[in-house]
Formats: C-alpha cells, structure tokens, sequence
C-alpha cells in the first residue's frame, strides 16, 4: 500500500493547524495562532478562540491542499480532534473535517488530541519508537505517558492543579510580564540567577504528578515582603527562578518514570516543551543517563494538525475502520480510555 | 436548482433537502446539545430519502443565528465544508427571518424573537407581504424589560413568534395588541423558501464570508483573584 494521504485538523485550543501528511511526510504544514487575540486578557478565552476557529479553517484547509500540491480527491482520509480540549473549539475543526470526509466519499477519524502529541516526534525522529516515557505539557494540559506500544498508553502521572503552561502564564503576568508567560520567562529569565530565589517543588510524595498551586502562593508571598521591605531582587533573578522550579519539576517527575518503567527512549509534546531550559535540561539528563531523548522541533511541539493527521495514517495502515457519521467531539476524552 | 439546508441556530436542529422551494426530505431534532452528532447522520439520511447524489446540489443554505453560538459555529463549519467539498456557493439565512416567514399569515406585525439566554432575547420586527415577510426594523439584543419596553412602544397589532417561552408570564400582562404564535423554533424547510429565491436572484455569499451573527461580544471574565498586584517592578 502507498503512504496514504491524511488531512489533518485541530481546532482544541487557541492554534487551528491544518496538515497534509503522506504518511509521516509532512506535505504542508499550516497554522493561525491566536496569541495575539487572547493576550490581552491575558489567557485562552473559550469564545474568543472558537469564534476565530471558525473564521479560519476553510482558508486554512484550502491553503494546505494547496501547498501540498494535492486536490481533495486524493485523499484518503481526514482526521480531527476529537478532545479534549474546548468544547466550542473542537466543534468548528470536527464539524468541518466530518462534513468534508462524507461529502468527498473519505474515511474519517477522530483524533484523540493527547495521542497526537504522543506521535508528533514521529514525524521528525524514525528511531523514535516505544516504550518510551513522554512528558506532555501545555497550557491545558500536564501529564507523563508510559508509551508501551502504539496505541497502548498509560497516564502515569498528572498535575493536580495548574497546567504548566497556566503556571507560566499566571505567574508571568504576576511579575508583569506579558502573554504567553512561557516565552516571556524563558526571554526574561536568560542571564537570570536561577538559584537566586528557592522557590519550592511540590509533590515530593507523589513520584509523577505535578502541582503548581504552592509554587504560585510561594511566588507571590515572596514577592510581596520582598516589596515591602524594598528588597525586590532583579526581575531576570526571579523569572529564571521561577522557571528553575517548573522544570525541575518537570524533569525530575520524568525521570522518576523513566526509572520506574525502566524505559530507554523519552519523548516531549505540547507547548511548554518549547522553554529552553527544559529542553536543555531534558538532555543533560537523558544524556546522563544514557537514555535517548525525542523531542521535536517547536513547531511540531505546540498544536499543530500534522500530529492529528500521523495517528490516523497509523490507523490506515492497521486497518482501523473510521470513525461513524454519529461521532461527535468529547472535550474530556482521557488517553488511553 | 437543488439545495441543502442546514438549521442548528437553537435546540431545534434541522436538516432539508428542496429542489426550487419544493421539499425533497428533512429532518429534525429538539435538543440543545450534540448538534455535531445529529447534522452528518441527518444529512445522509436526507440524501438517501431524496435519492440525490452530493454533486447535484447546487447551494448550502445556512443558518447564521442570530442564537446560541456553539450550534451556528457547528452548522457553519459544516456547511462550509459541503460547499468547498462540491464547489458551490452559500447562501447565509437569518433565524429571525425564518421564523417570521414561517408566521406569515395576517396583517400583524410579526415580532420574531431567539432566546439567546442570561435573560436577552434577539428580537427583530417583520411586515407581512402577500407572500412573504419584510424586515420592519433591526434585529437587537435584549433584556427581557427592555424587550416588553419595546412592545409597549409599538402601536400596532403585533404577533410574537419563536421562543417567547422563554421569557417570563409577566412580560405578557396587559398587552392587548399583542399575540403569541409559532413557530417557536426556526426549521430548515423553511430556510428553503428563503434560500430558493435569494438563489435565483444569485444572492449567494463567499464562503469566507459566512460568519456567525453572534450580536453580543463575547463576555471575557478572568478570574485573577490570587494576584492582588501586577508589574513590581517599574
Ligand atoms: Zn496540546
């Protein structure tokens, strides 16, 4: 069989990706972020993100068929997400894609958004193959995935509070820094001290999941005295601390799953994988280690409609029949469920 | 000319087929969730009553509110799908207008309303035509006072149709001129009476130009109550 031509699409948050892959070739690759939109409320407003989904995917579609050279006869699927995510979000992209695969005659699937970013590495790495253990972490979403197989998942752990992304954010505004507060700590922390501050790390007790409630009070009870004392240390000090205490988590709850699966591969997903540290610090340890480490480029890290597009060619290939007409969007859909 | 409807401006979603104003098949589904899960089933079980292929239609009808926004964002996107999936225009239809066209019957001014919920309306005025109905006014958003504030302004004899269930009794007490009758949701049968003849005056709009007709901004609440402060340094 022919690599199959998949368009895939993914409305869950605030980035409508749409994709055409030939298998995991990537044929085009396009996206609308909203960034600008939310940022001045300072988050992903629900209503404001599906309102600007549903004014971009027909001219995103149109523009990735185009730029891949490829005419929607051809195909031989479409996928969206399915969840989770926004419900009014994910309505405009799953909407759209059904439509468009009954009345063009194709299959269609319905991606579980999480199982994307598990197989965006896919795309950039061909040795990057389970069992592995991949940190995922967003905006909406925190968790590390035992990857046993292809579709054989296991959510070992999870943040009981804030996403880190949300982390990011709140905390970056709160030091008055903009929107999206990962790129904005990441920028201002460059140059920082980031033992300066010792802010705490959660969750001792609970070896894989993460919360980023008591980092949050420590920041801003800090900051606080500090004010009332006049002894604010520089901003970049406290940005690079604060970044400091949410990679560390992160690494730290990876690598306590890496040991305890016993696993060689790692792999990221999801927006906050575009912070340098982590990145940095993900290696270091890796290498250290000896395990091998797949995360790819930011692009493929934060939503995208690639990774939507490279499960379903992985169903395609396997025979999974298609999703039924009836199918409808499930915002709270959990891997592996 | 050969068109397909498509109506999830409210609970009551509807699906038809029509061939210039003649209906062909149609289905319908009162509830106020799982519009995605209802239009493609619906859509196919309509093609198959008709016996029509996909490529003869000719145009998607489209109900673009005004109405609760998740169903007109579902109908949308699904609409617009079809219509690049074939190659053919839209045609944006407004909730308000369906219902009045529906109602027209007598010399009484129509007051045409979709309940948008937290207590507003979306109400918009309509003048019977032989025919037909004529828009009479523009369409607001209204608080349920504001929406009797405006009926007992009006001196004529007025019919109200669509959800006016969902405003309070009291809004009705001691208006004499008015009635209240049906439809009380919009139905895609008669989107076709409408899209049939903005059709053969090739009224058709662009499909990047179909855009919900939300009427209300949305309402962007940010619950910051942890940060008491922002911007310590200046
Ligand atoms: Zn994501």
């Amino acid at each position: 069989m022919n690599d199959p031509l998949v368009l895939g699409i993914e409305t869950s948050c605030d980035e409508t990706g749409v994709a055409v892959l030939e298998g995991f070739n990537v044929r085009s690759f396009v996206l609308a972020s909203q960034t600008e939109e939310h940022a001045r409320f300072g988050g992903v407003v629900p209503e404001v993100a599906a309102r600007a989904h549903v004014e971009a995917i027909r001219p995103l579609v149109h523009q990735a068929l185009a730029s891949a050279g490829v005419h929607s006869d051809q195909l031989d699927a479409i996928a969206a997400t399915q969840g989770p995510g926004l419900i009014g979000a994910l309505m405009v992209g799953f909407a759209f894609g059904k439509s468009l695969a009954w009345t063009l005659e194709k299959p269609f699937y319905g991606i579980d958004h999480m199982e994307g970013h598990l197989y965006a590495p896919r795309l950039e790495f061909a040795e990057y193959e389970p069992p592995a253990v991949v940190l995922l972490a967003s905006g909406g979403h925190s968790q590390i995935v035992h990857v046993r197989a292809w579709g054989e998942y296991e959510t070992l752990g999870a943040t009981i509070d804030d996403a880190a992304g949300e982390a990011f954010d709140k905390l970056a505004r709160f030091v008055g820094l903009g929107y999206p507060g990962g790129p904005a700590i990441d920028a201002e922390a460059e140059g920082g001290d980031p033992a300066a501050v010792p802010f705490p790390r959660a969750l001792r007790d609970r070896p894989f999941d993460f919360s980023f409630s008591g980092l949050k009070t420590s920041v801003v009870t800090y900051l606080e005295k500090a004010r009332d004392n006049d002894e604010l240390p520089p901003r970049a000090d406290v940005a690079a601390s604060i970044q400091e205490a949410i990679v560390d988590v992160l690494v730290e709850k990876t690598f306590n799953a890496v040991e305890e699966t016993g696993v060689k591969t790692v792999g990221g997903g999801g927006g906050v994988l575009a912070n340098r540290r982590l990145r940095e610090r993900l290696n270091e340890e890796a290498t250290r280690r000896g395990v091998r480490l797949f995360v790819p480029s930011i692009r493929m890290c934060t939503d995208n409609g690639a990774m939507i597009a490279a499960v379903a060619v992985d169903r395609i290939r396997a025979g999974t029949p298609s999703d039924g007409l009836g199918s409808d969007v499930d915002s709270s859909l959990r891997l592996g469920s | 000319m050969k068109i397909l409807a498509i109506e999830t401006a409210t609970p009551a979603s509807s699906v038809a087929l029509g061939d210039g104003g003649s209906l062909a098949a149609m289905a319908v589904r009162v509830d106020r969730r799982g519009h995605v899960g209802f239009l493609m089933p619906a859509i196919e079980f309509c093609f198959e009553q008709a016996g029509w292929e996909r490529e003869e239609i000719d145009a998607v009808a489209v109900d673009v509110g005004p109405g609760p926004f998740t169903g007109i964002r579902a109908g949308i996107a699904t609409a617009q799908a079809f219509a690049a999936g074939v190659g053919v225009p839209l045609i944006a239809v407004s909730s308000l207008m369906v219902q009045a066209l529906r109602a027209a019957t007598g010399h009484r001014r129509i007051w045409s309303v979709v309940d948008m919920r937290r207590k507003q309306v979306a109400a918009a005025p309509f003048r019977p035509l032989p025919g037909g109905v004529a828009p009479d006014g523009m369409a607001e958003v209204l608080g349920f006072e504001e929406f009797r504030a405006v009926l007992d302004t009006d001196e004529s004899d007025m019919l109200v149709v669509g959800d006016w269930q969902a405003l309070p009794e009291a809004t009705w007490g001691g208006l004499h001129r008015v009635r209240r009758g049906r439809p009380r949701f919009p139905a895609a049968d008669v989107m076709l009476e409408i899209a049939a003849i903005r059709a053969a005056h090739g009224d058709f709009v662009a499909g990047e130009d179909v855009r919900p007709a939300y009427m209300r901004e949305p309402d962007v609440q940010i619950n910051w109550k942890m940060f008491r402060s922002e911007g310590l340094w200046p």
